[in-house]
């Protein structure tokens, strides 16, 4: 019985790769494509965030701060000293997570309100450094001319990142090894440890958890993937600006978070995606788009507190008993 | 020097008290139904547009006028508090903040339709007359300013402290089942709060329009700032909060003209990561969750 589960999950699972990997040719246009590139973005970021938030229960605002610093991080890196993609990428998650460290050392020791308040202003207090120091960041004109990833050959397959296809290639091995390396944490000690932290911290420390080190770990690891995702974004677009790293990019990702359902990890990724996607359809409203938007935030939390993922599984998981 | 220092601390003591205004009505709002409520800014930015253009549509003076947006503010805190917030009173956090984000993006962009983004000026007819002490330089529209406030954050602790509904709201915010069990009506309590913190907000908004601009986007800066004040000043302390207040007007004030304009925003944050080091418990102690 258990064996053939583990069949039928594997099956599904390859189909479902198969089925990614034929994306580009059936949306071959590259307005598409940019939509895709830009869901595994922020599926990313939505995970590393749900990591943070839904996982751990710690409510950070301002993780559109980590997204920047990884983002400029790696753009002005291989700018200034010419090197790859591959190594700034990790130049940029190793100084946003040492950022994030710091900054989770700092205020982790708040709960509730007073963490979100805080992480908000972190993420205030990021782009106003991003507009105001200009010798470094060229402020609000942004980092024009980052250069392209260097192009790959692997047996069969070469990806040279001039076309739009290739990235998504790229960020569809990016989403999976950072869905894969959350599932393992989150499935071990560490995210037992996370969820028992959420639930009830003093219990959670009365059993001998180290609250403060898991809560550390999570927002560390959250901020480097997120810094990671940003890397990924500054060589893709190949311009940067503070304005895309504002406290209103924390919202977007806490509010896909939430419309997916943050306790699981394929929450976010659906969260992530649906949310890139659907507002493209706002489009036609105009001038109304932000209006409709806010309502329709304003009713989704009212009618589906759990998130459309999350009301799903727990609809399914009752009539299952 | 010296006078330059006083007088960048007296408009940030008036500053002060605008923020106190907004921030004693999030902080009652927080206290009572445990919302964060996000769209407060837009609560103050619709009570300015509420008073310009009932003097601009209906021709009456300043005084009038912060009384018809303090009173439309409160009919419509009232409305969005039964429609909005009561369906996820006594949920997490995390709802409420997102629902007031929604609430805040889709009332600052109606008013941007509505209204236009081009800001405006309130004009109260004071600002002509200066008054002058010890070198200090005042116009009367910000001694208004400050005598407004003052008056109604008196009249608010006067209400809380004193009246029958003042003291429901408090016992509601300690305990609201042993509220509801002691016959207090809860529901009304919380539209109660919701209109007097727009009114509220309107009349800070109605007074900042007069000092400086209307315009749509006036609200999620400072919506921000007074979350940091409540943080500061304790959530449901009135003292606490005016105290922080003041504090925050003065570290934007002071370090906006000493140190760097462009990094004015930044103050309140770090004196907040200050706080929180030097004294976990806030700046009038009790817990500090």
């Amino acid at each position: 019985m258990n064996g053939r589960m583990n069949w039928a999950k594997w099956l599904v699972g390859l189909a479902g790769a198969a089925l990614l990997c034929a994306v580009p040719r059936f949306f071959s246009l590259d307005y598409y494509l940019h939509m895709f590139v830009m869901s595994e973005i922020y599926a990313v970021l939505a995970m590393s965030l749900a990591l943070i938030v839904g996982f751990s229960g710690q409510v950070s605002m301002g993780h559109a701060a980590f997204y920047g610093v990884g983002a400029y991080a790696s753009a002005l890196i291989s700018l200034k000293s010419g090197l790859p993609f591959w190594v700034t990428i990790w130049c940029a998650g190793a100084v946003a997570g040492l950022l994030s460290f710091v900054i989770g050392k700092m205020v982790l020791r708040l709960r509730g309100h007073f963490l979100a308040i805080t992480t908000a202003f972190f993420g205030v207090l990021v782009t106003l450094i991003l507009n105001n120091w200009i010798d470094l960041t060229n402020g609000p004109m942004g980092v024009p001319g980052i250069p392209r990833p260097s192009p790959i050959s692997l047996p069969g397959l070469t990806l040279s990142f001039e076309t739009r296809a290739d990235y998504y290639y790229l960020g569809l091995v990016f989403v999976g090894l950072v869905a894969f390396l959350l599932y393992r944490i989150v499935n071990s000690r560490i995210g037992n440890a996370l969820i028992a932290i959420r639930e009830n911290e003093e219990l959670a420390r009365s059993i001998g958890v180290d609250a403060m080190a898991y809560k550390v770990f999570a927002f560390t690891l959250g901020g480097a993937l997120a810094g990671m995702a940003g890397s990924f974004y500054a060589h893709y677009i190949l311009f940067i600006s503070p304005v895309t790293f504002t406290i209103a990019e924390s919202i977007n990702l806490l509010v896909m978070i939430i419309f997916g359902g943050m306790t699981t990890l394929f929450g976010p990724v659906f969260g992530a995606v649906a949310l890139t996607l659907l507002p493209e359809f706002l489009r036609m409203a105009g001038s109304l788009r932000l209006v409709i938007y806010g309502v329709a935030l304003v009713i989704f939390i009212i009618w589906l507190p759990l998130g459309v993922w999350g009301t799903i599984k727990s609809r399914w998981m009752e009539r299952r008993g | 020097m010296l006078m330059v220092f006083l007088q960048q601390a007296l408009n940030g003591i008036i500053l002060g008290c605008i923020y106190a205004l907004i921030a004693l009505g999030l902080s009652l709002i927080f206290g009572i139904l445990e919302v964060a409520n996000f769209a407060h800014g837009e609560f103050y930015m619709l009570g300015a547009f509420m008073a310009l253009f009932s003097m601009s549509g209906l021709g009456v003076s300043f005084f009038p006028a912060l009384l018809i947006a303090m009173i439309g503010m409160g009919i419509i805190g009232a409305l969005i508090e039964r429609a909005v917030f009561r369906p996820i009173v006594g949920k997490p956090l995390i709802n409420s903040m997102l629902l007031s984000f929604g609430l805040s993006t889709a009332l600052a962009n109606l008013a941007l339709l509505l209204f236009g983004a081009d800001p405006q000026k309130i004009e109260s007819g004071l600002a002509d007359y200066h008054l002058r002490f010890f070198g200090l330089h005042l116009t009367a529209e910000r001694l208004m300013v400050l005598v407004v406030s003052v008056a109604l954050v008196i009249l608010l602790a006067w209400f809380i402290q004193s009246t029958r509904t003042g003291k429901a709201m408090r016992a509601v915010s300690q305990d609201r089942v042993a509220a509801q069990l002691a016959g207090i009506n809860v529901s009304r309590i919380y539209t109660i709060t919701f209109a007097i913190s727009g009114a509220l907000a309107a009349a800070a908004g109605t007074m900042v329009g007069a000092m400086f601009f209307v315009s749509p986007e006036m609200g999620f800066s400072v919506v921000l700032k007074c979350f940091i004040i409540i943080a500061l000043g304790g959530f449901g302390k009135i003292r606490g909060v005016i105290v922080a207040a003041v504090m925050i007007g003065l570290a934007e004030s002071l370090g906006g003209g000493f140190i760097s304009y462009a990094y004015k925003d930044a103050y309140p944050f770090l004196l907040l990561v200050l706080l929180f080091m030097l004294k976990p418990q806030g700046l009038t102690g009790g817990s500090g969750r």
